[in-house]
């Protein structure tokens, strides 16, 4: 008897262990080694040679590219996450009336959700491409334009048509999120206020908001992961260039690994990496249970 | 009369948000269709087109002898595929002690399934890197099965442990009583009524794991190793990119994918936003 309320108490960890390990082995193991990696010496065969100190550290925080780099990765994500959040609200908010051909627009706002990152960035660098790109032609015929525009004439250009690509793969996550936060709304709520003579924006930030803001939260917190780790868009355009301007810390620690050969570097930009997550998710948790004081 | 007017204007608003909306969204859709059907030398010619002059259809064809897409394409399925048996056959019992069992340190290990997604496999490729060269797996699909499955794992058991959670635990207990064990329990009873959320988590590894392109460009170089969204790159050489080949291509990679996600996409909001912090 007594041996089988042991054994039933390890149950729950038995059946929860091949999850554990596929996730200990796969996921766990290599952080422990970027960690390990970021303070030490590694050949360019990447034999991990011992402790070094902070040597690797220093090595970033002494390169301008980096900094620049840390400053795209903040911009990078600010603005995609801002601007999907809230061009997918109101995506949302249109989605959810009614009007004719809802289900076919619904349907067609998945297909950059669905598409793979890569195949979505190379047909963007085939449309803005300045000698033969689709967007030129498109406007030319339409007579919106007269000559070819080179609409990637520096760095800047690039980076910003690279946020535009993280916008739009980004969008239908942030409506679908909000529209299925939208239909758990019960319609007496604005009916009432209708009633009370609420106007539209009342309603929104009255009604509306508060309503969602659990599906708009989880929403943003993982969209601020995916964004900041995003690598795909920047790597198929531009991989970085010109002169390793358009870098974010994902293509920047690929870049110095994988082309420079200095997993040291490379290993010591993902901790920063991990550090910011960290932060920003530290910054979510003491946001969310202030919020939950607030409702008790 | 003048409530009908405003009536009016908002639905010509509403529709011209709508149509705007989808060209915008379906424009690279338009693009990689087009391209695809155009001959090459039309690719490069003096006078642009929109529409192909001549609609080329047997570039759908001319590209499995071009490269070994096909082989491309076998090994993304063999890869998405595995990787979606993994992370189900993990998940399942996983999400099952999470949601129908009490013990000790629970809720950590639902704090660390949820924090594992903040590990992008990007940021960890050093990492992961380093792994396979130990275990001898670079260049190797089941390598890339297996890290395809631990980073859906977060994904798989928030899905099915909120699936499980929306089903009354009576009647497990009901099979027990009548002498189904446990796993009898499980596999009799819960896992048929949550069949519609096993399917949708599924589906959503399934494409997750297809469309992944990081790991996979680190870790297969071998020509003959490598899924789609790698292989596509040789009609994107140095000396001359085969646009047409490269869209017709990404269409056959692209066109299933949206059908799968269309299925499954009502199930897998509610999955996302509900059942998986609190509990």
């Amino acid at each position: 008897m007594k041996k089988n309320s042991g054994l039933k108490k390890l149950a729950p960890y038995v059946w929860m262990l091949p999850s554990m390990i596929l996730m200990a082995v796969m996921i766990l193991v290599p952080i422990v080694t970027v960690f390990q990696m970021s303070m030490s010496q590694i050949t360019k065969a990447g034999v991990i040679k011992g402790f070094n100190g902070g040597a690797n550290f220093k090595a970033v925080f002494a390169s301008n590219t980096f900094w620049h780099t840390l400053q795209n990765t903040l911009v990078w994500t600010v603005v995609v996450v801002g601007f999907s959040t809230v061009i997918g609200f109101i995506v949302a908010m249109v989605l959810n009336q009614n009007f004719r051909g809802r289900k076919i627009v619904r349907a067609i706002v998945v297909f950059p959700w669905a598409t793979s990152l890569i195949i979505q960035s190379v047909i963007w660098k085939y449309i803005i491409n300045a000698d033969y790109g689709s967007l030129n032609v498109i406007l030319m015929k339409l007579g919106i334009i007269k000559s070819a525009v080179n609409w990637t004439p520096g760095a800047n250009a690039y980076f910003a048509w690279e946020c535009w690509i993280g916008i739009f793969v980004t969008v239908p996550f942030v409506t679908f999120c909000v529209l299925s936060g939208l239909q758990s709304i019960d319609d007496t709520y604005y009916e009432a206020a209708e009633i009370d003579g609420a106007g539209f924006w009342r309603k929104l930030f009255e009604i509306t908001l508060p309503l969602i803001r659990q599906s708009l939260t989880v929403s943003t917190v993982l969209n601020i992961i995916y964004v900041f780790n995003s690598f795909p868009i920047i790597w198929t355009i531009t991989k970085g260039d010109p002169a390793d301007r358009t870098h974010t810390l994902a293509t920047y620690l690929y870049k110095l690994s994988f082309y420079s050969g200095r997993s040291g570097q490379a290993a010591a930009v993902s901790v920063i990496g991990f550090v910011i997550l960290c932060f920003c998710a530290g910054i979510y948790m003491i946001l969310s249970l202030r919020a939950e004081k607030e409702d008790q | 009369m003048k409530k009908n007017k405003k009536e009016l204007i908002k639905k010509i608003a509403l529709y011209l948000f709508v149509i705007v909306l989808c060209v915008v969204i379906l424009y690279p859709y338009f693009v990689m269709f087009t391209t695809a059907a155009k001959d090459r030398s039309e690719m490069y010619a003096l006078e642009m087109t929109v529409l192909p002059l001549k609609w080329k259809w047997s570039n759908f064809i001319e590209i499995w002898s071009a490269a070994p897409v096909l082989r491309y394409f076998l090994n993304s399925v063999f890869v998405a595929g595995g990787a979606t048996c993994v992370a189900i056959l993990c998940g399942i019992p996983a999400a099952y002690a999470m949601s129908r069992m009490q013990f000790k340190g629970k809720t950590v290990f639902l704090g660390l399934v949820i924090m594992s997604q903040m590990f992008a496999p990007v940021v960890l490729l050093v990492g992961i890197y380093k792994l396979m060269t130990t275990l001898k797996m670079v260049n190797n699909l089941v390598g890339l099965i297996l890290l395809n499955a631990a980073f859906n794992q977060a994904f798989a058991i928030w899905l099915l442990r909120g699936t499980f959670l929306t089903i009354s635990p009576e009647m497990e207990q009901a099979a027990k009583i009548d002498g189904c064990g446990m796993v009898g329990a499980l596999v009799r009873v819960l896992l048929p009524m949550a069949a519609p959320g096993i399917v949708t988590t599924l589906i959503f590894v399934f494409i997750n794991s297809w469309n992944e392109y990081t790991m996979a460009l680190t870790l297969m170089s071998t020509d003959t190793l490598k899924p789609i969204t790698v292989g596509i790159n040789v009609f994107y050489g140095f000396n001359m990119i085969q646009w047409q080949y490269l869209f017709a291509t990404s269409l056959f990679a692209t066109v299933p994918v949206i059908i799968l996600f269309l299925c499954i996409e009502k199930h897998l909001v509610a999955g996302l936003t509900s059942g998986g912090v609190k509990g």
